[in-house]
Formats: structure tokens, sequence, C-alpha cells
């Protein structure tokens, strides 16, 4: 049925197909001359070729990985060894590749392991370059020729070879981004010997081959076949390269490599991560511009230091920060009317603990299901009945004796204990009790407060039972609790939960809630 | 010029995997020679024969049997057809035999039908061959990645030596493995085995005068020619080429890892003067030289290495499992201790932590988990003491206090 060969679409019509899929009455006039395009040109880089010194200021710190790569590729028609670049994520080794190209003007065609996530889907992206064939509604999407296993492939691609290659003896490169994350397919092993040694199988000496991986080549070792690949390795960013690579493109270079001459050092010892350090120098920049009127000037030395004094304190903070991109700053804004009482986000702080505030939002009751699930994980079970007496208060007779030297002990190795197995599961009757408990508490505690910052109040008993199932769905789906596998005889199944002190504590700020008074503490 | 084209030159015969053993045709001894006997006296005897090849990857197996094939065809245009199966690619019974079928069909100009089943297929195949023994041709059947196919009931060998011994044909099996076959199977093989081993130095020494001397009646000028050679000739007899030569046999005596190296040398060409030093030699070398983990080591950020220190004093402290949390603990210890400016909070530490995972420096305990968040997951170093210790060193930012605390340790 629809599973034949469909067979490729001369290249002039390429030119009308997006206008036969619009409603357009008439066809137009194609773009392309009347003789098709010599093929292999299609598959030439998008944007008109650089020259290598372009190439090379382009990507500061990379001289040596490029020159490699190039005489590695070697002349136009030359055949070449399969090629391996790898280094660590973010070296720039897909950027470098694809801007080596540019600048050789060949042919190639590309296909990333992580957006062709199956092996049909990566045959299938190749040949379809190959073939030139473009996706489209009309056909469902579909490719050009369905291809599932590796020696259907191997076919298809000599077949499509011979039809370009008969053109001119041109080279065509394959390139292979992302080969390590192959390693976690079904049958991988089966796949990566065949990418490895498609060089081998097919004997084609038109087709070069070039596997990007962020994986050493000694995790393909048993399975790369009898021509192992030439490999270039890309190292990690040293200082001086990051500083040329932040000060390409900036309106104003003097500014920003006074900026960067504060801020590089102390966040290099972190990580060396390029775009890491981006999301993290791009608050941090706006901010070291705040007290400047005009962005334009040049600053001399006394405003460098005016302008590094005032920026100082909010380095300590954003270095203690996991360089996640903040939410946009207007969303204070938008804190309205819903009975949800959404915490503020990471407020411009000086000094100390930047992220005090929870950054998303939450209902009540979630919060408060979120911490029952907490203190149930941490505290053993034998506790309860002493912390959450009925009248829900914690109970004050918490350490009346004086330990012992042995008890000390006994309770470090037990902290040992719960440092290693972590969290602990409870099951789901005292997840509910505890919660019972604290917003029974709770509710006291609320109605003498007074709310007043616009914010409804929450009436009468925080929730019901079945409310409170509903949010734990929801906590699960979010990963703040896990459901492990239940027993039969036991009954419902248990829970663990997966949340860290500092957000429960947060948490436990946000809804003005005693949590330390809670936990069981060594 | 001239560069460019002794250049492109050299490129495509490292290339090709025929010219680079056609070096060895020559010599009686060689396993070309035993192999091209041992088919065409099955051919013109017209008996039935399997042969299996072995040796280490990159040997050079399937180029000499292509060799010896190509000649073979030259030599006897119509007798010979030749059947090509891949262990990798066609390992299932079914996908090897319309395979088979396709490749009888393409040989002898039929229609190949994609729709028929493997009974319908094997029957062909036994019509076939039974055709082709009438008619004075001899089949061969060359088999790669031998060991792939003998997995499994291997009913596709089984079915394959069975016809041959039943039927009146002539057929050359050409495998490439070892002792993994079924003893049905390995009764109907009569054992004749061609060893592949790694070639001895003066063999060497010819194979790459061979690859890398230009021939004399080529386009080049002749000048250009005879200077290239006798320089190339110097840097042979030169000691230092001798030793990288060993060492990097030393390692992996194939042919296709010293392909590898003269590929890498040969690319370096200086292309003003286009002639080969031993300086590209000498960084081809290099090349093949590298460290992944040292390397990795080096790149790392300061707070990686502290991670990576505190979990090699766990291990010293024979901790048998550890996880995030006890590395945190160690880390805020050693920081109270020696009030360090690298103190960071648990989030960006989990941040390093996972940069490391990724490094595979190191690595989980468990390889499923049971979904355990990733603080309390066990993990272990995968880097020896020795390396972290000589990473340490090399790395240029590494903080003194690092290196003292790593003393301290392993030399107490």
């Amino acid at each position: 049925m629809g599973n034949e060969e469909k067979t490729p679409q001369a290249t002039p019509k390429r030119a009308t197909r997006s206008s036969s899929s619009s409603l357009a009455t008439s066809p137009n006039p194609s773009i392309h001359p009347q003789t098709p395009p010599s093929l292999p040109d299609h598959l030439l880089f998008p944007q008109p070729p650089i020259s290598l010194s372009q190439l090379l200021s382009n990507l500061p710190g990379r001289k040596p990985q490029i020159l490699d790569i190039v005489r590695l590729i070697g002349p136009r028609n030359s055949p070449m060894l399969p090629l391996l670049l790898y280094g660590r994520a973010s070296t720039g080794k897909t950027s470098t590749v694809l801007q080596v190209f540019r600048h050789l003007n060949r042919p190639f065609v590309y296909a990333s392991c992580r957006s062709c996530h199956s092996p049909r889907i990566l045959f299938e992206t190749v040949l379809n370059q190959l073939l030139l064939y473009n996706r489209n509604k009309r056909d469902g999407y579909s490719s050009t020729k369905r291809c599932e296993r590796p020696s259907e492939f191997v076919d298809l691609l000599r077949d499509a070879l011979r039809k370009l290659g008969s053109k001119e003896t041109s080279m065509i490169y394959l390139v292979f981004d992302n080969v390590e994350l192959i390693r976690g397919w079904i049958r991988s092993s089966g796949i990566i010997s065949l990418l490895f040694r498609l060089f081998d199988i097919l004997k084609i000496p038109e087709l070069g081959l070039i596997y990007v991986s962020s994986a050493t080549p000694d995790a393909y070792y048993s399975m790369t076949g009898s021509i192992e690949p030439n490999s270039v390795y890309f190292p990690d960013y040293t200082a001086d390269d990051l500083h040329s690579i932040f000060m390409r493109n900036q309106e104003n270079p003097k500014l920003y490599s006074s900026f960067l001459s504060v801020v590089l050092k102390p966040f290099v010892r972190v990580t060396r991560r390029v775009d890491e350090l981006a999301t993290a120098f791009e608050p941090l920049f706006r901010k070291y511009c705040e007290p400047l009127t005009d962005l334009k000037l040049v600053p001399d030395e006394i405003m460098k230091r005016r302008l590094f004094v005032y920026l100082q304190p909010h380095l300590a903070a954003s270095l203690n920060e996991t360089f996640s991109i903040p939410l946009k700053d207007s969303f204070e804004a938008n804190k309205e009317g819903v009975s949800t009482k959404t915490g503020s986000i990471r407020k411009k702080c000086g000094g100390k603990d930047a992220s005090a505030e929870l950054d998303f939002h939450m209902s009540v009751s979630a919060k408060y299901l979120l911490l029952s699930a907490f203190l149930a994980s941490r505290n053993p079970a034998t506790l309860d009945a002493a912390l959450f007496d009925s009248t829900g208060g914690s109970s004050s007779r918490k350490r009346k004796r004086k330990s012992s030297q042995t008890s000390i002990d006994n309770m470090d190795d037990k902290a040992e204990e719960m440092l290693i197995k972590g969290p602990g599961s409870f099951p789901l009757e005292r997840l509910l009790a505890i919660f019972q408990c604290i917003t029974s508490l709770s509710e006291d505690a609320l109605e003498e407060e007074q709310i007043g910052d616009g914010v409804t109040t929450i009436n009468g008993r925080i929730s019901l039972m079945s409310d409170a199932l509903l949010q734990l769905s929801t906590l699960c789906n979010a990963n703040f609790l896990h459901k492990s596998g239940s027993c039969p005889l036991e009954g419902s199944g248990r829970y663990r939960s997966t949340v860290d002190e500092d957000l429960a504590f947060k948490v436990a700020r946000s809804i003005n809630f005693p949590l330390s008074k809670y936990m069981y503490r060594r | 010029m001239a560069a460019e084209k002794s250049l492109a030159l050299f490129r495509s015969r490292l290339c090709d995997t025929r010219f680079v053993h056609s070096a060895f045709k020559s010599s009686p001894e060689s396993n070309y020679s035993k192999l091209k006997f041992l088919i065409s006296t099955s051919i013109s005897e017209g008996c039935n024969n399997s042969v299996l090849l072995l040796g280490p990857r990159g040997s050079g197996k399937a180029a000499v049997v292509d060799l010896v094939l190509e000649d073979l065809k030259m030599e006897h245009p119509d007798a010979i057809s030749v059947i090509r199966l891949n262990g990798l690619l066609h390992s299932d019974d079914n996908s090897a035999l319309k395979e088979i079928a396709r490749q009888l069909c393409l040989e002898n100009q039929l229609l190949f039908s994609k729709m028929a089943s493997s009974d319908d297929n094997s029957q062909f195949m036994i019509d076939m061959l039974r055709e082709c023994g009438l008619a004075h041709k001899g089949v061969i059947f060359v088999l790669d990645e031998f060991d792939l196919f003998t997995q499994g009931k291997q009913r596709l060998l089984y079915s394959l030596l069975d016809a041959l011994q039943t039927l009146t044909s002539q057929a050359v099996v050409i495998g490439d493995a070892d002792q993994l076959l079924e003893k049905r199977v390995r009764s109907r093989f009569s054992h004749r085995k061609i060893l592949f081993i790694p070639p001895p130095a003066e063999d060497i020494q010819r194979l790459i005068e061979h690859l890398l001397y230009l021939p004399r009646e080529s386009s080049f000028s002749p000048k250009y020619v005879s200077e290239f050679n006798s320089r190339l000739s110097n840097i042979f007899s030169d000691k230092k080429f001798k030793e990288i030569l060993n060492s990097l046999l030393d390692v992996d005596g194939t042919i296709s890892n010293l392909l590898r190296f003269l590929f890498r040398a040969v690319s370096c060409i200086d292309m003003d003067s286009g002639f080969l030093s031993l300086e590209n030699f000498k960084s081809a070398h290099l090349c093949t030289q590298r460290q992944p983990k040292i390397d990795a080591l080096q790149g790392a950020s300061i707070l990686e290495l502290y991670i990576l220190v505190c979990m090699e004093r766990l291990e010293f402290k024979e901790k048998n499992s550890y996880n995030f949390t006890s590395i945190m603990k160690e880390y805020k210890a050693i920081h109270d201790a020696y009030k360090t400016s690298d103190n960071y909070a648990n989030m960006v530490c989990l941040r390093a932590f996972e940069h490391l995972l990724d490094r595979e420096l190191i690595s989980f305990t468990d390889s499923k988990g049971w979904n355990q968040p990733i603080e309390f997951r066990p993990v272990k170093l995968l880097i020896s003491a020795h390396e972290l210790y000589h990473g340490l060193k090399s790395n240029s930012a590494c903080p003194a206090i690092l290196q003292k605390l790593f003393d301290h340790e392993s030399y107490k």
C-alpha cells in the first residue's frame, strides 16, 4: 500500500511544491533554470563559503583542530579514511565540522543521532537527503523509501550514491553527529558496528565518513570494525579561548572586556562549558551595566573599580546558582486572583541566599502534601506518634536525657546510613495521616494571621481527601514523589519523596510552616 | 602542483585496500597465493571446498579475498559467480536467504521478487546451484563476519553446507571466524584454515615502500620522483623512524593500524616542497598516542577536581559504597579544615558531578537504579589514583591544596 517506493521528485518541481500545497490555482513558474542543477550542489552548506582565515577567526581556540580536519579531509576528489571527532559536550565539535564544510564548499549529508533517535529514522534521514527528497504534508511526511534494517540501508545507500556519482566523481561526505547516544538504543552494538564499518562494507571511495561523538574512542573499541577511524580530539577551552569567544560580536568591546576580567576567573573555577558560562554571564552583564547611563562609553580605571564594587555581591550569589536560565522579571506583576498562592521568583538581592524563594507555582494543599511526604521519608515511622499528637502540636519532650557516647555513635551510624540509603518509603495511609495532622494545625495558624496581599484566603478546611489524592498524582508526575512497587499483601503502594532539604525548606518558608520542628534531627 | 598530485595519489592508494594487499601478491608463501590456489583447484576439479580465514581485525582477510576473486574473474570469466553475505547485515536467516536469492538473480539477469518467502528462496537457491553445477559454473559464497552467523541456531549455515554436500555443484565457502560452529555444521565443513597473522618486519618495510614510493613511469617529472624517493629512503633508514614504527606495531601490528598511521602522516605533507619528512611521521605518531582520561582531567574545572579528590579519599578510607551526599560531606569537611575559597552550594556541585558522569570519569555502580534521585545512587571512580595524580599535576589551574590533599592520602 503506502510502502512502495516513491520516486523522488525531479528538481525543477521542488520550487513549485510549496505553492501547490497552498491554494494557488496555477503553479508558479519554477524559479530554477530549466536544466536541473547538478545534484550534489543541493547538499552544500546553504550559505556562501568563507575563507580559511575567516573560519579560524569564527572559531577561536580551535585552530589546530580545524587544520587537522582540513588536512585529513584532503583535497577535492580524494578519498579519505573515516574520521572521528571527539571531545566533551559544548566544545564546538558540531559547529566546527559544519563551518569546515562551509569553507571547503563540498556536498555533505548531516544526520544527528539525537534527533534521529531510532535506526529507521537515521537511515531514512540520510537517504532522504541523498535523494533530495523533502517530506511534505501531502504524503503524510513519509520518507522516500522505507528502510528499517541495516541490510536495506546498505543497499539503498549504494544505489543512491551510484545515482549521484554518475554525474561527477566528487566526494560526498556523511556526517553522523552524537554517535555516543546510539549506545543507549536497543540493538545498539549492531548499529554502531554497522556505522563504523560502513567504509569497509560499502567500499565506495567517493564516500567520506565523519563521526562526531562526546565519548572517547575507547568507548567504541569493542564495536569498531577493521578500519578504525582517525580521531581528532577537541580539548576544552582554556581561559584565554573563553575570553576570545565571549568577546566576539560585542557592541562595546572595552566595556565587555573589563566585565570579563572581573567575572571570568571565578567562574572558570566552577565550570568551563561555554553554554553554562553564557547563561550565567548574561544577567550579570546587565547588572554590570546598570549604573552606566551611556552604554557606549569606554570605562577608565576609576569607573572600572566602581563597577566592580557594584557587581561583587551579585557575583558571589551567582556563583552559587546552577546556571539555569531564570524566568522573566515581569512575572512578579502577574500574581493575581487565582486561589493558589504563587511563590515569588528568584529576586535580585545582594549577599546570601539568592534563591530563598520558590520559582514555580504550587497550590497550598500541594505544598502541604509535599511537606508531609518529605517528613514521612525522613522520619522513621515510630516517631510519628511522638511528633504529631492529637492536637497537632509538636511534642515538647524531645530530648530529655543526655545521650551517652554509644547512643551518639549509634545516631551517627544511622545518619551515615540515611545518607547512603536515601529517603525511605512510606505507605499511602501514613502520608495522609501526617497530612491531616499538619493541615489541621496550620488551619488554626492561618486563621489567626492577617492575609492582606490580595490573595484570596483559603476558607474552611484545607482540602478533602479526594483533593489530596488528586494532588498526589500531580506530585508524582512532577517527580517530587516516586511510587515504588506495591506489595500485594500490604495493600496500597508505597511512595518515596525525592525532594531535597533545600527545596522542602523553601516550600515550608513560603507557607510559614515550622518544618525544622518536625524533622528527626540526629 | 606536484605536491597535490602526489598527495592525491597516496591517499587513494592508502584508502584502497586492494592496492595495499597487492604488495604481497608475488610471494608464493603468502595467504593470497594459498587462497588462490585453493579456489582455482576447486573450480577446475569440480569439488566442494570450504575454507576458513582466521585472523585479527584489520589483517586484510576481506581484502585478500577480493583480490583473489578479482583475479580469478579475469582469468576465468564465466566460470564463477560470487555471492557475498555479511554477518552484520544478514544475520537473520530469512534476510540471508533473500539476499542470496537476490544476488543470484542479479548475476544471471533474472527478475527478483521481494515478496518471495524464505521457503521459495531456499528452493530457488538449490535449483540455481543445481543449474550451475550442470553448467560447470562454480559458485563461491563469501561469508563475512562469520561469527555473527554462528549465533542462534545456525540454520542457515547448515542448510547451505548441506546443499553443497548433496548437490553436484562446486561451491567454495569462505568464512571468517573460529570455533563457534555446531557439530553438524562442522562436520560438513572441510577443515581448511588459513591464518592471517600480522606480517613480520621485513614485510612491513616492503609494504611501506610499495605504498609510498612514487612510480617512475607516472606523470610526475622524473627529477621530482627521484628526489622524493631518495628522501624517503633516507627517512626509512633513519633510526628514529624505525623506533616510531616499532612502537606503533608493538601496540597493534595489524595492517590497518599501519595504514591509519601512514594516512595521517601523508596528510601532513608539506605542500610547498612536496616532500615527506620525518616530522610528518612523528606528528602522526603523537596523534595515535592520546590518553583520553588524562586529557579529560586536563579539561576538568577546579570544582570537578575537588569532587574527584573527595571520591578518592573516600575510596582510600575503604568505604564500600558512597554516593553524592557522602561526597558532599567530605567536601564540606575539607573546607572546614582548610578554609579554602572554593566553597560552593550543593546544586552547583551536583551540576559538576553530572559533568563528571558525562565525561565518564565516574559512573554509577548500579546499572539501572531503582529510580532513585541522583544524589543517593552509589558511584565509583573510573580512573585510578595514579591517573588522577598525573591529571592533577598536569592541570595548570589546579590549586596546590588539592595536590597536598592527594599526596597526604596515598603516600601516607
